[in-house]
């Protein structure tokens, strides 16, 4: 099958729309900056989407739980590894994601013979001020997408996950409009409640390709928070301790939403 | 592939075990089994000669439950012999949020034992997503020093640790466990202690608790550092290995306590105040 070069790109191009519809589904995740730190939220059905990783370092994942567990606990061990010889201060997402993730996937992906990493994910990273936060998209395919931290390019203070490429682009002009750097943690909540709305929309339908209005937002958010509930964890900026993950709990959040 | 300390390992294990890991990567000595097994077995030496190996635990450990959860306190000396080397060693060291393990030994091996321990209960924590029980807790620190016991059969690295921690399952309390270098485990009911400096302890300890003004249970937070100053001062007494107070450099010993909210380190201003008041 791959003996021949355009087989060979036939054979990725079938992958990727495979791994792409399997993915779609996937319910977004928002993680945006705020004053003190940053926040992580989805809306889950099912199971945990949301996780610790190292002291300053979160993920948060959509795919086949297979695969995403096997990264998870790649990712944790590499961590681990690395603040346990060294330091935690020598711990870094840059260098997890770019070094040891990203040319993992895109081997996986690209040998059409093995299976690939059905999964993508979105880490932060805690810096000691706003503009030290680091947020990192990782693909199926090792492709890597950053808010800006390591190029000279305008930086943003959030990044998204979703199951399709429409939806994750109107999550993101709605929080380039919509949220504020430097926010408190009560507006970083709404806004981020708010992305996911329009990202789940634009999920369960996908002929609306417009930014749904105010009203419609609230609305869905209401009804789908009637059923499911509210999956968010923090990495605090400053927490006087090394561990800065901590995980919300839906009802601790549920009184700070605005109606 | 091309290996770096940051190479992802397809073959990873998923397991639980921190230690597992980090041997798999060569990153966690142990002794070779047959070094363990020195040409003349300790069990089998000639009358008269005693041991082939001197446990060096030069230094006084000591922790009981009080009113307010378990006090942990330890001298600040280092020795290497007849030398003192440090004299504000910290000897009591935090492992997570509720624990603390207390070392008397050879400082390299007890701080890497504390550095393995602190990063295999995370370890499991993150990997497992739960918390690992006090049970399992007090077993790793045993694992570790049991896989030491190669080395201290060599004559170095022996550690004999202390540990405290809180159980909020299945009901809350302070938890005490001691050890010996060979990673038998062992739950204290009232207090326990280790280092060269410990018999000395072990008798104040246990006439406080029997005929002393109370029980060490019901003592204040005031009421137990008192009596773990005295103690260490009363160990240092006699051992040459035990910093206790150090009168002219002000130097006083480390003394944490556990409890349901979790680990406090007592200001050495608090302590200064506790010793000239009820000890010097």
């Amino acid at each position: 099958m791959i003996e021949e070069p355009y087989r060979w790109v036939e054979a990725i191009a079938n992958r990727r729309e495979y791994i792409e519809a399997q993915l779609a589904p996937g319910s977004p995740i928002a993680a945006v900056g705020y004053r003190d730190g940053i926040l992580f939220l989805t809306v889950s059905q099912t199971r945990q989407k949301l996780f610790e990783i190292y002291d300053r370092i979160a993920m948060g994942a959509i795919g086949h739980p297979g695969d995403i567990e096997r990264l998870r606990m790649a990712a944790i061990e590499l961590a681990s590894t690395e603040g346990f010889t060294r330091s935690a201060a020598d711990v870094s997402l840059r260098r997890l994601v770019h070094y040891s993730l990203s040319p993992v996937m895109k081997s996986a992906f690209e040998q059409v013979y093995g299976a690939p990493y059905l999964a993508r994910m979105l880490f932060a990273e805690v810096g000691e001020s706003p503009n030290e936060d680091l947020f990192l998209r990782v693909e199926y395919d090792g492709e890597i997408a950053t808010n800006g931290a390591t190029y000279a390019q305008a930086r943003q203070d959030f990044a998204v996950l979703s199951g399709t490429r429409q939806s994750r682009e109107l999550m993101e002009v709605f929080l380039k409009s919509q949220h504020a750097p430097d926010a408190s943690f009560e507006l970083a909540l709404n806004s981020a409640l708010d992305a996911w709305s329009v990202g789940h929309i634009s999920l369960q339908a996908s002929d609306a390709n417009g930014q749904p209005d105010q009203a419609a937002v609230l609305k869905h958010r209401q009804e789908q928070l009637a059923t499911s509930g509210i999956e968010a964890a923090v990495l605090e900026r400053d927490a006087g301790t090394a561990i800065r993950y901590r995980s919300l709990s839906d009802t601790e959040l549920r009184p700070l939403i605005h109606e | 592939m091309e290996r770096s300390s940051v190479a992802f390992d397809q073959n990873f294990s998923g397991a639980a075990d921190f230690p597992a890991l980090l041997r798999s990567k060569g990153l966690l000595a142990s002794a070779p089994m047959e070094a363990a097994r020195p040409a003349v077995a300790p069990y089998q030496v000639a009358p008269g000669q005693q041991k082939s190996w001197q446990p060096t635990e030069a230094t006084t450990i000591l922790a009981f439950k009080f009113s307010g959860g378990v006090l942990v306190a330890g001298d600040r000396r280092a020795t290497a012999g007849n030398t003192v080397v440090y004299d504000r060693a910290d000897k009591v060291l935090e492992i997570d949020r509720h624990s603390i393990m207390a070392i008397a030994g050879v400082p390299a091996t007890a701080w890497e034992m504390a550095r393995v321990l602190e990063h295999s209960f995370q370890f499991f924590r993150r990997t497992q997503l739960q918390e690992m029980s006090v049970d399992g807790k007090v077993r790793a620190l045993s694992k570790l020093l049991r896989d030491n016991f190669g080395f201290v059969m060599q004559g170095v690295g022996v550690v004999v640790p202390i540990f405290a921690t809180y159980d909020s399952h299945p009901k809350p309390e302070a938890r005490l466990y001691f050890y010996d270098a060979m990673g038998a485990q062992f739950e204290a009911a009232d207090y326990a202690a280790t280092g060269s400096g410990s018999p000395a302890v072990r008798g104040i300890l246990y006439y406080e608790n029997n005929w002393g003004g109370k029980p060490l249970h019901k003592l204040s937070e005031k009421e137990a550092v008192s009596v773990a100053l005295r103690a260490l001062d009363t160990a240092a007494e006699s051992d040459t290995s035990t910093g206790g107070v150090d009168r002219g450099g002000k130097i006083y010993p480390i003394i944490k306590i556990v409890s349901r909210e979790g680990i406090t380190t007592l200001p050495e201003s608090k302590i200064a105040a506790v010793f000239k008041e009820t000890v010097a």
